[in-house]
């Protein structure tokens, strides 16, 4: 824990011979990592993007590249899945402050939410996706985390604002949560106070993105 | 205003090769005045007339990557499409004054990726791992 000369002379002294010094972190989970190449600032190929690049060595790429007959069946339908799933993302309403105003635009004429098949659903057990929109107190958090688990799986949570992202400008009141990821776990932050809707479809397309990364049966048939 | 007309028209113009490829990414044919193309590919279009093109969609972007989205528009396109300035980059004479030779190339958004953002903390952890400390044997 402390890094001093005596420190690090005790932990060579009682480490077993030959073994690998020992390597922890603590704000982080340690990545193994097959390929170690650092990655490119830009890439201009449209052919190998950088979002292309920055996926060497990661275990999604593994995921999504088949690896027999089985796993493409499996990857294929995943894909099927994924696409009828962000087709239609029903958004369970979560609003709880200014930032629901934002959030009911983009369900208005400008923004749309419909043309990509995101419907407003008062009920969250018809719905798989929780926008939390606002400021979460802590009289509020055992009904949002109610709310979160009446929710069928698979589900998602978006963030939006900053008071739902780290409670914001009432981080330090008394009475509120400090950020709803300590109540659920949540998958889309969208920062901003309050974001515009512009920024919360954006960060509904970067749900989608992120459904059609989904690969549960290939990890299913890993495992 | 969009009709058969226009749709057959457009078709026309641009062919059914890149009518196929509107109809994949756009879900629309639309034909107007190429206007550039940025470093990444993506291809930026115009179309001023109303009768062909609704006003508000007069401007748009052909993008050269499969999984597009957003943010790989880079910043002075940005600025073009969505009406910030009224002249593309390539003939905006103070956008191509702004451009430097040190300036780092547009990088677009990577989250999801290894190389999404990912701030650290800089203050001391609250929780302490177990550290088991062995005693000397007597």
């Amino acid at each position: 824990m402390f890094r001093t000369a005596a420190n690090s002379a005790r932990r060579v002294a009682l480490r077993a011979p030959g073994a690998l010094p020992a390597q922890r972190s603590f704000h982080v989970s340690a990545i193994t990592l097959q390929d170690k190449t650092p990655i490119p600032t830009h890439s201009f190929s449209p052919a190998e993007p950088i979002t292309t690049l920055a996926q060497r060595g990661s275990n999604q790429l593994s995921l999504e590249t088949p690896q027999n007959k089985a796993e493409y069946v499996l990857s294929t339908l995943d894909k099927v899945a994924n696409w009828a799933r962000q087709g239609s993302m029903w958004p369970m309403t979560f609003g709880l402050a200014c930032c629901a105003v934002e959030m009911m635009h983009m369900a208005a004429a400008r923004y749309d939410q419909d043309r990509l098949g995101v419907v407003f659903r008062a009920s969250p057990r018809q719905s798989d996706i929780m926008i939390v929109a606002g400021t979460l107190t802590n009289k509020m958090g055992p009904a949002l985390r109610k709310v979160y688990d009446q929710m069928p799986e698979p589900r998602w949570v978006i963030s939006m604002g900053s008071c739902a992202n780290g409670g914001g400008y009432y981080h330090y009141s008394y009475s509120v949560v400090r950020g709803c990821d300590r109540i659920v776990p949540v998958d889309i932050y969208v920062p901003g106070c309050p974001p515009t809707a512009e920024a919360l479809l954006y960060g509904m397309l970067q749900l989608q993105r992120k459904m059609r990364r989904s690969r549960k049966t290939v990890l299913w048939y890993r495992k | 205003m969009p009709s058969l007309q226009r749709y057959l028209r457009s078709i026309y113009r641009v062919g059914i090769r890149a009518w196929w490829r509107q109809l994949q990414y756009i879900s629309d044919a639309k034909s107007g005045r190429f206007v550039g193309q940025d470093k990444f590919g993506n291809k930026y279009f115009e179309n001023y007339n109303a009768e062909e093109e609704v006003p508000g969609r007069h401007r748009w972007v052909d993008f050269s990557q499969h999984a597009y989205h957003a943010s790989q528009v880079p910043p002075e396109w940005h600025s073009w499409i969505s009406h910030i300035r009224k002249d593309p980059p390539t003939e905006d004479a103070m956008m191509t004054a702004s451009q430097r030779p040190w300036q780092q190339p547009w990088t677009e958004n990577l989250t999801g990726t290894r190389g999404a953002y990912k701030p650290y903390n800089t203050v001391a952890p609250k929780i302490r791992a177990w550290e088991p400390k062995i005693a000397p044997r007597a």
